[in-house]
């Protein structure tokens, strides 16, 4: 990179740098630790005033209180289908409907309205629509279903879906597309075995940015479920809002939340990057 | 962004591409233009769903009450505090770190790794654990504090104090957002000019200051309109912290339209605050572009 050049870091003197990334890098760190180490504390060390830092003994007590009484089962299962549902639907229907956007015969002001209903979609909050959402999903007897969660976390992250895709698809070279519509394949033939394939790179970071959005959605989760549907998100919330603060297992349960999300990043980390700066970025 | 391309007119490839585009024009239909418009029609209504007898067509009194009620203008109070306080710091951090994180090195790419990690976890564990951590007796930051000869501090049963911490706990997960987006535009800058003006004799500091903050003030614009947005809509970390307490000293306009609509079943009201909710943050991200375009013809 900037082999000859300075060094951008310097426009703070050392001992200022060490301090801010000291305090940083702790600040973002030791809750981690906080987390997990009370994830496998006993209960009498997790009430324990004053705190204690370095447990005595572990356990995985917590884990299996999470299991048995707590209902890490169902709301796992809820989760892992809810997200993968969502990840399906959005990227397979939203890289459809791009590269239709793209290499299809669309008017021009379907183009538009796609890249402005993006725009409109960063505006509001989604309890803005909560309550009319509601009645639907109730006229459509899809309350505290999984699908009605994926309905939802669909639709809120199709804009960026098909902002991102739109883009890869117009990256992909035409030169492939154009042969391909000479030798007589048809929009479906070339998306399937032509374009596709050659935008895989794109449907896995979208997809990525989409597992965790609705892993991690709450809102709607709490809304348009009841008590088959719950996931993660409404079982760890419930540990505040319902029960009395159970730090031991609650704190187990904050691992099992992340855990998929720090496994996703860890694996894609470049993709991921640049798949949030783009969605930032483009509007 | 879009560009047009003119392929082969068959009659197969038109009808596909209105096929594509179906299933997401069903499900924006579905999930979002209607459950808008419906809101907004329900929004001229006296309606509560526990008095659905009671249900009339008010008008626009919806709207005026707004402006009436205490409750939504300490709402909009707290969240204009809340969003402006978290965004100011988040940005003078996320940048400072971005510029500190610029140089290739190996560490480097590893701590924005680790830098990463707030920014993807859902609110709701952020949430949670900052409550365990920040709670007045078992909690383990006035145990550290303690060290410091500070006293137990209450962060969230005090009404003076509770905005605060939410607020920091904001800060603390969205810090990293700003410093990778940051820090992505930083890496994007040609290097020749920084070496010319660094041939030129400008200290670091000047470098930083009078190149590098103008040329990537566009993107800091941006990054610091989606953050404010994004802080107005917050909702998952007042739902597990404080759920709007102690008092109303947390209360944010989406918890308040939560509260009104879910809770009391205020549906009339509540959808005309959602309403104003979506126009004034059209404004805001208006006022934004318009600071941004003006900050690019500056910059040619």
């Amino acid at each position: 990179m900037r082999t000859r050049g300075m060094r951008l870091g310097n426009f703070l003197s050392l001992p200022v740098r060490i301090v801010v990334l000291v305090v940083l890098f702790a600040a973002i760190l030791f809750p981690f630790y906080w987390l997990i180490s009370n994830a496998f504390k006993m209960e009498q060390e997790y009430y324990h005033s004053p705190p204690i830092m370095f447990p005595s003994k572990l356990t995985l007590q917590n884990f299996q209180d999470i299991v048995l009484k707590y209902g890490l089962p169902r709301g796992l299962l809820n989760s892992v289908l809810i997200a993968t549902g969502t990840t399906a639907c959005t990227v397979f229907f939203g890289s459809l409907a791009s590269y239709s956007l793209v290499n299809g015969m669309l008017p021009r002001r379907l183009k538009k309205l796609f890249a402005g209903w993006f725009l409109i979609q960063k505006m509001y909050p989604a309890i803005v629509v909560a309550v009319p959402v509601f009645y639907i999903i109730r006229t459509l007897r899809l309350m505290d279903n999984v699908l009605a969660l994926v309905l939802m976390n669909t639709s809120f992250n199709l804009p960026l879906v098909i902002l991102l895709m739109v883009g890869f698809f117009q990256e992909a070279p035409y030169e492939v597309e154009e042969q391909s519509m000479l030798d007589g394949c048809n929009l479906l033939q070339r998306y399937v075995y032509v374009t596709a394939p050659m935008v895989r790179a794109g449907l896995i970071a979208t997809g990525m940015l989409t597992f965790v959005a609705s892993w991690n959605e709450l809102l709607y989760a709490v809304i348009l479920t009841i008590v088959r549907a719950k996931p993660l998100t409404v079982t760890i919330a419930g540990f505040i809002t319902d029960k009395a603060l159970v730090w031991g297992p609650m704190a187990a349960m904050g691992c099992v939340v992340i855990l998929p999300v720090l496994l996703i990043m860890w694996l894609m980390q470049r993709d991921f990057i640049s798949g949030v700066s783009a969605g930032a970025l483009k509007a | 962004m879009l560009v047009t391309r003119t392929p082969y007119r068959s009659k197969t490839d038109r009808n596909l591409s209105w096929l594509f585009v179906l299933p997401v024009i069903l499900i924006l239909l579905v999930a979002a233009f209607i459950p808008l418009g419906w809101g907004a029609w329900l929004s001229l209504f006296r309606y509560k769903l526990n008095l659905p007898a009671a249900r009339a067509f008010i008008g626009l009194k919806n709207y005026l009450d707004i402006f009436t009620d205490e409750l939504t203008m300490l709402s909009l109070r707290n969240n204009v505090i809340f969003a402006s306080l978290s965004v100011s710091v988040e940005l003078v951090v996320g940048v400072t770190v971005a510029m500190m994180l610029s140089d290739d090195s190996k560490l480097f790419r590893g701590l924005i790794s680790v830098l990463m990690i707030p920014m993807i976890i859902a609110p709701v564990v952020s949430g949670t654990l900052w409550r365990m951590m920040a709670d007045r007796t078992y909690g383990v930051v006035n145990y550290l504090l303690s060290f410091l000869g500070i006293a137990p501090v209450s962060w969230i049963g005090d009404p003076k104090l509770a905005l605060y911490t939410v607020t920091f706990v904001d800060t603390w997960q969205y810090i990293p957002f700003v410093a990778v987006l940051v820090l992505s535009s930083i890496k994007a800058l040609p290097t020749s000019f920084l070496d010319a003006a660094r041939v030129d004799g400008a200290s670091p500091w000047k470098v930083f200051w009078r190149i590098i903050l103008p040329i990537i003030s566009p993107v800091i614009i941006i990054v610091a309109m989606i953050r404010f947005i994004d802080a107005f809509k917050v909702f998952d970390t007042i739902f597990v912290m404080t759920q709007g307490g102690p008092g109303n000293a947390t209360e944010m306009l989406p918890t308040y339209i939560y509260r009104q609509g879910i809770k009391f079943l205020n549906i009339g009201y509540s959808s005309a605050t959602a309403i104003v909710f979506v126009i004034s943050m059209s404004l805001i991200a208006w006022a934004f572009s318009r600071l941004r375009d003006r900050q690019l013809r500056r910059l040619g």
